[in-house]
């Protein structure tokens, strides 16, 4: 049971602690995203209108 | 795409495809994800919503993908010690908590509310694996772990998601320069790259020598 709660703290410790961090790096960025995946290049974002 | 077909050709060729079974499923969606970008893009070009849509949704994907790869390694490093089964609890629970802040975040949003959502839980579970990544890298140091397939790519894991957001600090510094621009692009290729290194040069039973403490007499 314990063990459990251990987990729970662990996990709600992380999330709080990376949306601490995403809101300290992006809070003053001009590029509102940051991509990690690929080669290829990162399209505009907002999204433009779909047609 | 080179690295990655080649890290996944070498895991199956060492018998470590199943071992390595999330690390390698990342490499094949990438794969996939860049051939179907790829495709696009020359056939509606950078700027148009298709590209775009296609961009964030496969980005998604992959970004659930690595956060499941990340599990996978801390699965492996916590396993002598009995505790995989609570790992993969914390990991539906930060799954599962991502993404229902995420949907706190786009609700008030009206319109494209699932592309809205698709680019927030991409950027949210990427945060989630780069402070993953940092607590693995403290486990690994505390266990003194010496397997080094596992050490390398826990490593690297690390190595990118740092340079990843250096790139993002760079480009918000600098936004003028255009060799930022095509960092992030080149940072892409650093995942496969070192991944394939380490399968290549290492076996699965390769360990690493902890350095040797000397007593000094004093």
């Amino acid at each position: 049971m314990s063990r459990k709660l251990g987990a729970l703290a662990l996990a709600l410790g992380i999330l709080v602690g990376a949306m601490g961090l995403k809101t300290l790096v992006t809070a003053h960025g001009k590029t509102a995203v940051i991509m990690a995946n690929g080669v290829s290049p990162v399209p505009k974002y907002p999204l433009p209108p779909a047609n | 795409m080179g690295a990655g077909v080649c890290f996944v050709a070498f895991s199956v060729i060492r018998a470590s495809f199943l071992k390595y079974f999330f690390l390698n499923l990342y490499v094949v969606l990438s794969l996939f994800a860049d051939l179907l970008r790829q495709s696009i893009l020359r056939f509606y070009g950078v700027e148009s919503p298709q590209y775009s849509y296609a961009y964030y949704y496969t980005d998604c994907l992959l970004t659930i993908a690595l956060f499941v790869a990340v599990i996978s390694l801390a699965s492996r490093v916590f396993a002598e010690l009995r505790l995989a089964k609570y790992v993969r609890f914390v990991a539906v629970l930060l799954l599962l908590g991502t993404a229902g802040f995420s949907y706190a975040v786009v609700a008030q949003s009206s319109e494209r509310l699932g592309t809205t959502f698709a680019v927030e839980l991409s950027q949210n579970l990427y945060f989630v694996g780069l402070v993953l990544t940092y607590l693995l890298w403290g486990a690994v140091l505390k266990l003194q772990e010496t397997r080094t397939r596992l050490v390398q790519m826990i490593l690297s894991l690390g190595l990118y998601f740092s340079a990843y957001a250096g790139s993002y600090a760079l480009l918000n510094l600098a936004p003028k320069y255009e060799v930022v621009q095509y960092l992030a692009p080149i940072l892409g290729c650093f995942l496969p790259v070192s991944w394939a290194l380490t399968i290549m040069r290492h076996t699965e039973d390769s360990r690493l020598t902890p350095a040797r403490l000397v007593a000094v007499p004093r």
